[in-house]
């Protein structure tokens, strides 16, 4: 078959497994956020203001004396929720959709190809920020999801349309399986082999598109803060105090990362 | 003979890879002019000989033996030593041995500059000398193309050429014409062998079915899992074979002109192609000679015999539905071209495939899901039943005993063969669709396959198209013939009347190039 294989090394499929594990951790750590934090979500003047790292507040306190340990953590479930949104949109608006369109008749099909190619030559981030203008504030996770949809749609199109020109589809066609059980098989075979890394890639994407958009002023509303805004937040402080901007900031990293792990180190800029 | 010198001495090879061993004691003295053919399946060691001869043994490789090129020095096998003959390595076509995109011709050209130490102008001269020598051979222009875009029969004689070009004194050919139609292999041969005279070269000809012992003579050393199983002089294993896989794989030889599995069927038409344009004109009307009507009936069997390129597979995949072209195509009376899709598809769920490609299966399917597949898409069939008529169809193709849930991937390509007669099977179909069926196969599997399809064509009663180069298959499954040559039909008519007395000299050449073991035994 010479569609990309989704084929991953032992070496990267270990890559793989771990990455998952870790988003695994970070899942239940998110599910049980209440309970591990310390205090609820946004309570200041717990400590004294900009306290260090120190073993009462381990990951030390903001300008507003709030403990950074709890609020990372808050931040950390902002984030990964709403990144979860809006990767499971990216993935079945987006890859779906594109999958669906490559069995179209070949005219239809290449015509909304070359639209939503026009769209993804957008960068998603400057797309999330026109899809919040056009709507409003607190829909950042469905603006990353649709930002990051034309990217994943011209993905699976292209891999859609690789297999239907391959001899297997051909073969298919001359014994009369109709393009619909064609569909079928693809799509089943695609979901087995890429939905978790196409899932990972694009949990990656769209963590970076929400909290730059956050960073910037676009994303979430407070008192839900994400990491993005964390990070912002922090401006005014980083440069005396490091660990009001450095725990947020390590936390986004290791959402990437692990989701980058989990995806096999696939590198691709689309989900 | 055994006053030339030896070209090659090799005493006691084994070659192994851990537990595996690739060959084991294996001995053989080479002189210069002299032809050895290493005859057996994959895996029978043959890869293993001709890689201790081009020195290329791979890291966790463990050799023994010793090896003596010429008059040089005796020497284990293990230690690695620069070979001191001119040797040329010839490949065969498929996989391509080259990079697809390039011009084949400034890829050869290089090849044979590095080797004469001359610039590649002179290289690309040597190749145009040698090309000319060949009857038959493509020129040098032709060859200047991507080599993936190129005909396999002259990308074929542009590999022998720059072989040539060297004038070696060893030749490793790895099965050099294997995935060529009978005539094309037949040519090449030639050329080769006229090569060998004038250069006196020895050469090893690795094969895995029995056909060049009958072009190219010389001696036999028949090989099975790395062990000899049987040597001597072509024209003795020609004559009988000993061991009991020797007489196996020269079955797969063209048997003398069997009785026809049947009278010719005189049913209902089921497949009518009338005025069917196989290489339109741009604005011009097709001419009346150019129109290829033809009409199959029901059992019958049609063979569509002719070179890659006569237009054949034109033909083939307009009656698949592949290629829409300017005509009718009438399948069970009914203009497939005036249908609905789904009417279509109706019909076609009639129409099994068999091909020698090996991507027409999804290797990402099961053995069971590859052969349920038109049950599923066709009949409402409970499971039970599903499950009942594909373990009868892997039995009678012999995959019964294949692990049900491996992939297409893992299958060989045999396998894969195997696999789509059962797919087919399972079809009940009206029409049987083959092509090239035992192109690249080994010489027992392409006994096996052709047993296979001829007993299918017997119990299944559909009608068959047979697509191929080889006018032996078509011989041995169909009654009739269409002969294509240069996108038309130049002769058509009961296959034993074509075999006995050919009109054309592209009926003749395809004849002669597969001539059954009695006729060309005779000429070796």
């Amino acid at each position: 078959m010479s569609v990309p294989a989704p084929e991953l090394t032992p070496a990267r499929r270990i890559l793989a497994g771990a990455g998952w594990s870790g988003l695994g951790v970070i899942a239940i750590a998110v599910m049980l956020a209440d309970f591990l934090a310390r205090v609820p979500l946004g309570t200041v003047h717990v400590g004294p203001d900009l306290a260090p790292p120190s073993q009462q507040f381990p990951f030390g306190t903001d300008l507003l004396g709030r403990d950074m340990f709890s609020e990372t953590l808050y931040g950390l479930s902002t984030t990964v929720a709403q990144a979860g949104e809006a990767a499971i949109l990216a993935v079945l608006a987006g890859g779906l959709l594109g999958f669906v369109t490559a069995h179209l008749p070949r005219w239809a099909g290449q015509a909304l190809r070359w639209a939503v190619g026009a769209f993804a030559a957008i960068p998603a981030l400057l797309l999330a920020l026109l899809i919040i203008a056009l709507t409003a504030r607190g829909f950042q996770g469905l603006a990353a999801g649709l930002a990051a949809a034309p990217l994943a749609f011209v993905r699976a199109f292209d891999r859609a349309r690789a297999a239907t020109t391959l001899g297997h589809a051909e073969y298919a066609r001359a014994t009369g399986i109709s393009a619909s059980a064609l569909l079928n098989r693809d799509l089943a075979y695609e979901f087995r082999d890429t939905f978790l890394s196409t899932v990972a890639r694009a949990l990656a994407a769209v963590a970076i598109i929400l909290s730059t958009m956050s960073f910037l002023g676009f994303g979430a509303v407070p008192p839900h803060r994400d990491l993005g805004l964390m990070i912002a937040a922090a401006k005014a402080s980083y440069m005396q105090a490091w660990w009001t901007a450095a725990f947020p900031a390590l936390a986004l990293m290791l959402v990437i990362l692990l989701a980058r792990l989990a995806a096999g180190l696939d590198e691709g800029e689309r989900p | 003979m055994s006053e030339a010198r030896a070209a090659v001495t090799i005493k006691d090879l084994c070659l192994a890879r851990g537990d595996a061993r690739e060959i084991d004691r294996f001995s053989l003295t080479l002189h210069a002019g002299e032809t050895v053919i290493l005859l057996g399946e994959a895996g029978s060691g043959k890869d293993a000989v001709l890689r201790v001869l081009a020195d290329l043994i791979e890291r966790g490789e463990e050799a023994g033996g010793t090896i003596r090129f010429g008059e040089g020095e005796t020497r284990p096998i293990a230690r690695k030593q620069k070979n001191p003959l001119r040797t040329a390595y010839l490949p065969g076509t498929v996989p391509l041995p080259l990079d697809g995109r390039p011009s084949a011709v400034a890829q050869l050209s290089r090849v044979i500059a590095r080797k004469l130490d001359c610039p590649r102008g002179a290289g690309r001269e040597e190749l145009r000398a040698a090309l000319a020598r060949f009857a038959g051979a493509p020129s040098l222009e032709t060859l200047d193309g991507p080599a993936a875009a190129l005909d396999k029969a002259d990308l074929a004689f542009g590999l022998l050429a720059a072989a040539m070009a060297v004038t070696p004194e060893l030749v490793l050919a790895d099965h050099p014409f294997a995935d060529l139609s009978p005539a094309a292999a037949r040519r090449l041969s030639s050329a080769l062998a006229g090569e060998q005279k004038r250069l006196g070269f020895a050469l090893v000809y690795a094969a895995r079915e029995p056909q060049p012992v009958l072009r190219l003579g010389g001696r036999v050393v028949v090989l099975r899992q790395g062990r000899v199983v049987e040597e001597g002089a072509a024209a003795h294993l020609l004559a009988g074979q000993t061991h009991a896989y020797t007489s196996a794989l020269f079955k797969a030889l063209p048997q003398p002109a069997a009785k026809p599995l049947r009278a010719a069927a005189r049913g209902e038409p089921l497949l009518q192609v009338q005025g069917l344009v196989l290489q339109p004109e741009p604005r011009k009307t097709p001419r009346q000679r150019d129109m290829l009507s033809f009409e199959l009936r029901r059992g019958a069997a049609m063979a569509l015999v002719g070179e890659a390129g006569s237009g054949r597979s034109v033909l083939l995949r307009a009656v698949l539905g592949l290629e829409r072209r300017p005509g009718r195509i009438l399948f069970d009376a009914v203009d497939l071209n005036l249908l609905s899709e789904a009417m279509t598809l109706r019909l076609r769920r009639r129409v099994a495939f068999v091909t020698a490609n090996d991507d027409a299966l999804d290797p990402r399917m099961t053995l069971w899901d590859t052969v349920d597949e038109p049950l599923r898409a066709h009949l409402k069939l409970s499971r039970e039943l599903t499950a009942g008529y594909r373990d009868t169809a892997l039995k009678r193709v012999g995959l019964a005993s294949h692990d049900g849930r491996r992939t297409v991937a893992t299958l060989s390509p045999f396998d894969r063969r195997r696999l789509q007669v059962a797919r087919a099977i399972v079809a009940a179909p009206l029409l049987v669709v083959v092509d090239e069926p035992l192109r690249g196969l080994d010489a027992p599997a392409q006994t096996t396959m052709r047993d296979l399809l001829a007993q299918f064509r017997v119990e299944s009663q559909a009608a068959f198209l047979v697509v191929t180069s080889d006018f032996s298959v078509a011989e041995a499954l169909c009654d009739e013939a269409m002969v294509f040559d240069k996108g038309r039909v130049v002769e058509r008519g009961p296959i034993a009347a074509l075999a006995r007395m050919p009109k054309e000299d592209a009926t003749r050449m395809l004849v002669e190039a597969a001539s059954p073991l009695s006729r060309e035994a005779a000429a070796v």
